[in-house]
């Protein structure tokens, strides 16, 4: 590990993003994650000795085709961007996934649709979980809490993507971004991307037979074959990438369950109904895709509060995971209003 | 031990920046600190907020009811005063704000930061005055760890530091 230092999310996670061999940021500005494209420009110029090349595309449609092509060539890329900018990339997004290209996307969500707002919000989670773009297809998608976690995960997205050849996404939001806090800096690591040599196109093909990439079909049959190929890369992923943690679930008679940066509120929240002697624990996924069902294994008769920044989208996943929907409730807030730990407070006395 | 704060004023009256060099003297003393910004789309005149919580484990970075409210103009004060702790302290700077608060409050100060500003001879630094007067309630955060972040966050601009420190001891020793 590194350095400790009280750091901004974006900064912390741009220096993180370098220190794990991104050289190559291709971006196009949007708050509220354009400290990250700053980030890299200030280090392409101050620090020539790392290598670092920053472009900006002139939408994001292209900066996540740069990505295509440059992760396709055996080098590790990644953009930042938001709602509308995520949107853009979304073709791009389901072409890199069927042709099995490591990307790494961060994505920083504010309150949609549309231009929406700038402040902090969640109503981006379908959009990640589900695919986003056309056909059958899945991001590996994780949810930081806090800087340092924030921090840790973009430079294990980069092992993620690379493992199973498929993008991940690190979903952050205007909270996290905007957030200052003390953080250990991750240490350098190994700055070549591990996996396969078969991922570098550069090379030639001198004793080797050309990699083509390619995600045009040839007809059902072949077209099938392939798709069920890249199910069984999801199925892996959803095998082992599995991620969350609980808190006080074991005396519990109400569960929260909430993620990213938001989850602290709840966390709060959490703390004062128990100072209150309310029987309170919580269920903070990581993964949003694979989203970790099993926490809810065995939790039978408990009540469970969902709290998120959207209209109601990880409920739906909550849902699936327990015995009796019926014992799911829902609380959200629009906007890019955030709700105080006391407020959730208030939330969880309605249960009681 | 979790102390929450909140600061709040116009774009350019350097109010993040007094909360950023509390955060930092915050560290020092060992806590965990969070620093939440928040302001509009504009790039000057816009509202500037932030939420700091000062805490022994990790917490909300956002805030249920502020401690200590230090409020810069008076659309701050109808907008936040609703998150004042009514146990805790509402500091008000009086040079800017007439209207009188209306959410419960065990102690209201109000203190002339541009006036003072002023007599020591330049508004830029209404802000430095600010954070030697909340100091006076946060017992946890020594006075001279503060200067010296102070006297940090000017080095580049050396000249301004004795102004600046003066500043500070002006509100740390002002009595509203």
């Amino acid at each position: 590990m590194g350095e400790r230092v009280f750091m901004q999310g974006n900064e912390a996670m741009a220096e993180s993003a370098i220190r794990a061999g991104c050289k190559l940021f291709f971006g196009y500005p949007i708050t509220p994650s354009s400290e990250v494209p700053e980030y890299y420009a200030k280090v392409m110029r101050e620090r020539p000795e790392e290598n670092i090349m920053f472009i900006q595309g002139e939408t994001e449609t292209s900066v996540f085709n740069m990505i295509a092509g440059a992760v396709a060539a055996g080098h590790r890329a990644m953009t930042a961007t938001s709602g509308p900018g995520f949107s853009l990339g979304q073709e791009a997004m389901s072409y890199m996934s069927a042709a099995s290209l490591p990307a790494v996307i961060v994505e920083v969500m504010r309150p949609g649709p549309a231009d929406g707002e700038i402040l902090a919000a969640q109503g981006d989670y379908f959009q990640a979980t589900r695919g986003g773009g056309h056909g059958d297809y899945n991001n590996l998608v994780l949810a930081p809490y806090s800087v340092q976690e924030l921090c840790e995960l973009m430079q294990e997205s980069f092992d993620l993507a690379e493992k199973y050849h498929n993008p991940v996404v690190l979903l952050s939001d205007a909270m996290l971004a905007k957030l200052r806090e003390s953080v250990e800096l991750p240490g350098y690591v190994e700055n070549e991307p591990k996996p396969e040599e078969k991922w570098r196109t550069l090379t030639g093909a001198d004793g080797r037979d050309p990699h083509i990439i390619t995600t045009c079909g040839r007809g059902a049959i072949q077209w099938e074959r392939f798709n069920l190929d890249l199910q069984e890369k999801f199925r892996k992923i959803a095998e082992n990438e599995v991620r969350y943690e609980t808190y006080n679930l074991e005396d519990a008679d109400i569960v929260l369950v909430a993620f990213g940066c938001f989850s602290r509120v709840c966390i709060s929240a959490m703390k004062m109904a128990r100072e209150e002697g309310m029987k309170v624990g919580m269920i903070r996924p990581i993964s949003l895709w694979p989203f970790p069902e099993e926490a809810f294994r065995g939790l039978d008769g408990k009540k469970f509060l969902v709290c998120e920044l959207n209209a109601g989208q990880m409920v739906q996943d909550v849902k699936l995971s327990v015995d009796n929907k019926n014992d799911v409730t829902f609380y959200g807030r629009l906007g890019g209003q955030v709700p105080t730990p006391k407020e959730i407070l208030g939330e969880i006395r309605k249960l009681r | 031990m979790k102390l929450e704060l909140l600061f709040s004023g116009i774009g350019g009256q350097g109010v993040m920046r007094l909360g950023e060099i509390l955060c930092d003297a915050a560290i020092k003393a060992g806590y965990l600190v969070t620093f939440s910004p928040f302001y509009g789309q504009e790039k000057r005149g816009g509202r500037t907020m932030c939420n700091i919580v000062i805490s022994d484990e990790m917490e909300s970075p956002i805030i249920s009811e502020a401690q200590v409210m230090l409020i810069f103009d008076e659309r701050s004060l109808t907008e936040y005063e609703h998150l004042l702790d009514p146990a805790g302290t509402l500091i008000l700077n009086s040079s800017m704000i007439e209207k009188e608060p209306t959410a419960p409050c065990a102690q209201i100060d109000k203190v002339p930061f541009y006036d003072l500003a002023q007599k020591i001879g330049n508004t830029k630094t209404a802000n430095m005055i600010a954070l030697g007067y909340v100091l006076k309630y946060l017992p946890a955060i020594d006075y001279g760890v503060v200067e010296e972040e102070v006297k940090k966050t000017f080095a580049a601009k050396a000249k301004l530091i004795p102004l600046n420190v003066e500043a500070l001891h002006t509100g740390y020793t002002y009595r509203a």
